[in-house]
């Protein structure tokens, strides 16, 4: 069983000698959603590229459906659905002729799919407007329809959230779990804003400077980076001193206490403590967000 | 080669010419202008207004010499056999003097269809959503042709089909044979045409190609007007005659050169080339 859809190894992007990737090795789950993270000039868009076979890399060996990009690429592009960074549509045509356009482009002949896009993506009822006049979060819906048109495998997302607002955010997020387990794409997304990333990817690559600084599911981040857990409880516990049990504590408002601990097994214990004395509404770890856990990768490989 | 892309890829363009009334209404105006207009006004004033035949050193001293160095014996004797000098005057553009100007036309015509194709696609940054496509590079240059070609054939046809009627019409009484009916204007329209137009096609497509900008492209394109300049000076002043063979001649040529000019546009743009060169 071949459970890799997506594997580079080596791989080494150099334009008018510059370097832009370098050694950069990761794989990709079939049927994950993987975010692919790093800051402005990172080399993202790049990775999509070489991906894609749009562009070749310099050294390295990539694999993408089990495709060279380089040699098989159409087939690849065949598979694959994208959304690049500018929404990339027409914007003197409809909705409609948009997608219509693009199925014809992918070789996709039956409208339904059309429709059925426009429908999933609530834009149906505009569908017959121009593009032009349309918003930043209904061009990103067409864009996705289009990268959805031919069932593709694979689907790939440069920044995809960009310029949205929260809303537009969370239906892009909700739209594309959706497609994810419906119908079973593997996606790949690029991004630098974090949060709302972290409720549907399954894995992370961090992306510094061109090269991968560290990959992995959230869990196994944090068994990583974790190492002190903050932990706000909700509480009606009073404490005098600065530590209660030996965790050094912070009162962070009425009935609110930030626990330090060192590990996770030490939660049940102190929760259990602390119902001893009095009541507890909530408790959450504050520390383990994506965020934090980026700024804590990127700043461990800052040297 | 993809057909159904091919074909996609020229419908939309074509589309979006004929619905960008910015686009559309400037060639037609340039088309009824120098290829109707033109063309009627000097019929209507050379036969049936004597503005023409006044007897007047100026005009017809220049006539007269073109006529009697005239290359072709049977053109000079039909000439010199025509009763008015309005209606000498009248022959002789609609013989030599218009083909310039459809040549011109149809120049600006495919320059503008051809920018607004390619490097329009650039501009909307929709080029690379194309290269992301499973469309091969040639299909999509080949479809981009399409777009251009087919609009400035068309319009310039339209144009010739209703220039013939108006010149006709007008001058029937004046001529024993119809204008335009020749080998001349036959071989022009038909061979010489779009062979001139589909090169300057393929050239604004490879300037397009290699250029960053809009702008460069147009300022390119504006070079292609010179050799048509240059014919219609030549043209005007009898310095060499078009005959339907030279004509037959300069299409075969042009139609070479596009042969070789597509090889080499397919060539040297690979789709990681293009994307490198293009997107940003
Ligand atoms: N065609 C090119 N020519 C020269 N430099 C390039 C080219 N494409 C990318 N680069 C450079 O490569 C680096 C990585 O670019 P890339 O677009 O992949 O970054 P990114 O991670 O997508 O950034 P962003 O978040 O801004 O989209 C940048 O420094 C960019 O200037
Ligand atoms: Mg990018």
């Amino acid at each position: 069983m071949e459970t890799k859809i997506i594997e580079t190894m080596d791989v080494t992007k150099k334009i008018n000698g510059h370097s832009i990737l370098a050694d950069v090795s990761f794989s990709i789950e079939k049927g994950s959603i993987t975010g692919l993270l790093g800051p402005n000039g990172a080399g993202k868009t790049t990775i999509i590229r070489l991906l894609n076979g749009v562009i070749d890399a310099s050294h390295g060996r990539i694999s993408v459906l089990g495709k060279n990009p380089k040699t098989e690429g159409e087939e690849i592009r065949k598979n694959s659905g994208i959304v690049t960074e500018s929404a990339s549509l027409y914007h003197d045509m409809t909705a409609w002729d948009n997608l219509k356009f693009f199925s014809r482009i992918y070789g996709v002949n039956d409208e339904r799919r059309i429709t059925y896009l426009l429908d999933q993506f609530d834009l149906l009822e505009v569908k017959d407007k121009l593009v032009g006049t349309f918003s930043t979060g209904m061009k990103k819906r067409v864009s996705l329809a289009k990268a959805l048109l031919h069932n593709p495998k694979l689907l790939f997302l440069d920044e995809p959230t960009n310029g949205l607002d929260p809303d537009g955010i969370n239906s892009v997020i909700y739209y594309l779990d959706r497609v994810n387990k419906e119908e079973d794409v593997t996606i790949l997304i690029c991004s630098h804003v974090l949060h709302q990333l972290e409720h549907i990817c399954d894995s992370y690559l961090f992306l510094k400077k061109g090269r991968i600084i560290e990959k992995g599911t959230k869990h196994d981040l944090e068994e990583k980076y974790l190492k002190k857990i903050r932990l706000l409880v909700e509480t009606g516990l009073t404490v005098k001193e600065r530590s209660y049990m030996g965790y050094p504590i912070e009162h962070k408002g009425q009935g609110r206490i930030e626990f330090s601990l060192s590990s996770k097994d030490e939660i049940a214990p102190l929760l259990r403590e602390i119902l001893k004395e009095t009541w507890i509404h909530s408790s959450v770890i504050t520390n383990r967000s994506l965020e934090s856990l980026y700024f804590k990768i990127a700043g461990e490989h800052n040297e | 080669m993809n057909k159904h892309i091919i074909k996609a890829i020229a419908v939309k363009d074509i589309k979006s010419i004929f619905s960008s009334k910015k686009v559309w209404i400037p060639m037609v105006i340039l088309s009824f202008i120098l290829c109707i207009a033109c063309p009627g006004v000097i019929t209507y004033v050379g036969i049936h207004t004597d503005l023409l035949n006044q007897p007047s050193e100026d005009i017809e001293k220049p006539i007269q010499a073109v006529i009697e160095q005239f290359p072709a014996e049977e053109m000079r004797n039909t000439l010199s056999e025509l009763p008015t000098l309005g209606s000498k005057f009248v022959y002789y553009f609609m013989h030599f003097m218009l083909i310039p100007l459809f040549l011109m036309t149809a120049t600006i015509h495919s320059m503008v269809t051809a920018s607004n194709s390619f490097a329009g696609e650039k501009e909307r940054k929709t080029l690379e959503t194309l290269l992301f496509s499973p469309i091969s590079v040639y299909d999509l240059f080949l479809g981009k042709v399409l777009a251009s070609l087919i609009p400035t054939l068309f319009m310039t046809y339209c144009s010739f089909i209703i220039n013939m009627a108006v010149v006709n019409l007008m001058a029937n009484k004046a001529f024993d044979s119809l204008l335009f009916l020749d080998a001349g204007w036959m071989v022009f329209m038909f061979w010489v045409i779009p062979a001139v137009v589909l090169f300057n096609i393929l050239l604004n497509i490879l300037v397009s190609a290699r250029v960053k900008s809009f702008q460069e492209a147009q300022q390119f394109g504006g070079i292609m007007i010179l050799p048509v300049v240059g014919i219609i000076i030549s043209q005007a002043s009898g310095l060499f005659f078009l005959s339907p063979f030279i004509l037959f001649l300069i299409g075969t040529g042009l139609f070479i050169g596009n042969a070789l000019l597509l090889r080499f546009i397919t060539r040297f743009n690979q789709r990681n080339a293009l994307f490198e060169s293009q997107i940003h």
